[in-house]
């Protein structure tokens, strides 16, 4: 049912049960920190309390998948990927409301995660990946992969440069396999796209696409579908203009749904987006556990772009009652890093992105873009301007 | 102007587990530790692969690793030096290097009192970069910004394509300070911060009282100690 599993993830499991089951007493005693390798083979330091979350953590990723297993029994093979409304009209209503149903089922049980066996899948077909690929023909990734084979470019240059920098230390992304697979996606994508390019943080999204999609051709299409489709334009591009977008906005929602922490932080002149611009381009993948990473992106690739909101907003709002005691910028970080690093818990984050925050919906989001956007290519046209006329002045 | 720094056998790094104790009779309305220090909001620009992360965690952590994640947006770092008898604490700001996040980098050296633009001697470009920042920095930075060219890598002779010499003259003539370090030898790493900190503007002790006195020169700016004021 699940498929063979392959290479990858059985080493993974493999070391992570050696690693991960069994603290030392004497790191018990000492509530020393311990390293140990999580679910992905990403090692992590933590204290024998992150040990113990953790494998609660996978109990319950394995109690979520006998939830799938049991709705797949009664729904039917794949129920989950027939949730899609409108495209044949041709459905009796009877089909359209099982349709319907089966969307609500599927929204409320991807918001407490997707098994990761079923994820490749899942994410495949909820994202519009399947959808794009099919559009083109089969032969597109290797043909594309085959034409760029060997052309040096900036953007191979700067792939090349990264490789070895991209999660260094991991088990199969750090051994010349895992370069090469990684150097491939990221390099087609560079010709595919030559607006694009490459951009750094992107090396960290299509690593984890590649570990969790575990094809490369499968990596491809999500890194194409998320940077075409699921989020916003230009977060990449030239300036990073779409990212600047997203900031602001960010900041105004978190005036409007953590009025006390944004002016405590206004008063520190701290800028929120000194942080959370590393999280809007990695998808979080720095910042937090893979796991937590991973529940983030299911959500992501199911509800849209907005969810990046919810849980950026999030992170400020578990740590209300301690940002509101901050007097430094330096405190505010270091408490938003070691909350972000010992999220090895995905509920705890969860619950309060979508519980707490509130909701929002794609279209306030989009409106709130639309406003801030001319607003960014006048800020960014001034200082490319500012720049050039400093340089004339040299000449 | 000075270049590199031979009289810096007080600098000494004091590991964040190491509490500063300031007399208290020179300061009673304390409240923690914090306010015994200045901090200084620094930045650290360059090129891709530069060696801005490797310079920042040598000198935070004495560590050095052959391959250091590529940064996006920035990391943040602090640590504490004592020079003299005085002590700065540094906030550092570890930028991204590649040349679209460039329109990010304003908001990182907009508030910092100090700048490292950092070079990879063993690229052209990485030097034609660090004097664009240099120019963009006299321009839009803190007017009284104290700024230093690393070259870094500097174990990489026999790679070498920039000259000292060169280097040398481009930062005198750009009022800047100037040294070749290596983070993976740790040549030349704790001084430049170092060096810094004994060019900082002093803080004003009366607009500062639980600020201190940070070197024995006059002040060359009327920038108190940002932050902790």
């Amino acid at each position: 049912m699940y498929g063979t599993k392959s290479k990858i993830d059985l080493a993974f499991e493999y070391q992570s049960q050696v690693a991960v089951l069994r603290p030392s007493i004497h790191s018990r005693r000492a509530n020393l920190t311990v390293k140990f390798q999580d679910l992905y083979g990403f090692t992590v330091e933590g204290n024998v309390d992150d040990v113990n979350v953790l494998n609660e953590v996978r109990e319950k990723v394995r109690q979520q998948g006998r939830v799938w297993w049991a709705l797949e029994a009664s729904k039917g093979a794949n129920w989950y990927l027939h949730t899609t409304i409108g495209q044949s009209s041709a459905l009796t209503s009877s089909l359209k409301f099982s349709a319907l149903t089966n969307a609500i089922t599927l929204k409320k049980l991807i918001r407490k995660g997707i098994p990761p066996v079923l994820r490749p899948k899942i994410w495949f077909s909820l994202s519009g990946a399947a959808k794009k690929k099919s559009t083109v023909p089969d032969s597109y990734y290797d043909d594309l992969t085959k034409a760029v084979d060997g052309k040096v470019t900036p953007a191979t240059r700067q792939i090349d440069h990264d490789l070895p920098r991209t999660f260094p230390g991991h088990p199969w992304l750090d051994t010349p396999e895992g370069h090469a697979a990684l150097r491939r996606v990221l390099v087609a994508y560079s010709f595919r796209d030559s607006d694009v390019g490459y951009c750094q943080g992107l090396n960290y999204v299509a690593a984890l696409l590649l570990l969790v999609m575990k094809t490369e051709e499968d990596a491809f299409w999500m890194l194409a579908v998320l940077l075409e489709n699921v989020l916003v334009n230009d977060c990449y591009t030239n300036n990073l203009s779409g990212c600047h977008v997203e900031q602001r906005v960010f900041k105004d929602l978190l005036a409007k749904k953590c009025p006390r922490i944004a002016s405590h932080l206004e008063s520190l002149e701290f800028d929120v987006s000194l942080v959370a611009t590393e999280w809007f381009l990695c998808l979080f993948s720095k910042s937090l556990p893979s796991e937590t990473t991973l529940r983030v992106w299911d959500v992501i690739f199911n509800e849209g772009a907005k969810v990046i909101f919810n849980v950026a907003l999030a992170i400020f709002k578990m740590k209300e009652d301690e940002l509101i005691l901050t007097h430094h910028v330096g405190e505010v970080i270091n408490i938003l890093q070691t909350t972000t690093h010992h999220l090895f818990d995905p509920d705890d984050l969860l619950t309060v992105a979508f519980d707490k925050i509130g909701s929002m919906t794609t279209n306030t989001i989009s409106k709130q873009r639309k406003k801030q956007e001319p607003e960014v290519m006048k800020e960014l046209d001034q200082r490319i301007r500012r720049l050039n006329s400093l340089r004339t002045d040299d000449k | 102007m000075a270049t590199i720094g031979h009289n810096n056998l007080n600098a000494k790094l004091v590991g964040p587990s190491t509490p500063f104790r300031f007399p208290l009779f020179l300061s009673q309305n304390f409240v923690s530790d914090d306010l015994f220090l200045s901090s200084f909001p620094q930045v650290l620009l360059g090129d891709m692969g530069a060696g801005k992360s490797s310079l920042v965690l040598r000198f935070v952590k004495g560590q050095f690793l052959e391959f250091q994640e590529s940064t996006i947006g920035a990391a943040f770092f602090s640590q504490t030096l004592a020079v003299n008898d005085a002590t700065v604490k540094f906030e550092i700001w570890d930028t991204a290097g590649q040349e679209r996040y460039h329109s990010l980098a304003p908001m990182y050296y907009r508030g910092a009192a100090a700048a490292i633009i950092v070079y990879d001697i063993t690229s052209l470009d990485s030097f034609t970069r660090a004097k664009k920042w240099v120019q963009e920095l006299q321009k839009q930075g803190n007017p009284n910004m104290v700024m230093a060219l690393a070259g870094n890598k500097a174990d990489l002779e026999d790679k070498r394509k920039v000259t000292a010499e060169e280097a040398r003259v481009y930062a005198e003539e750009n009022g800047l300070f100037f040294m070749e370090t290596s983070a993976k030898t740790a040549s030349n790493v704790n001084d430049i911060f170092y060096e810094i900190a004994k060019r900082l503007p002093r803080a004003q002790p009366a607009q500062n009282p639980t600020g201190m006195v940070l070197v024995d020169r006059p002040a060359e700016g009327t920038r108190a100690a940002s932050c902790c004021s």
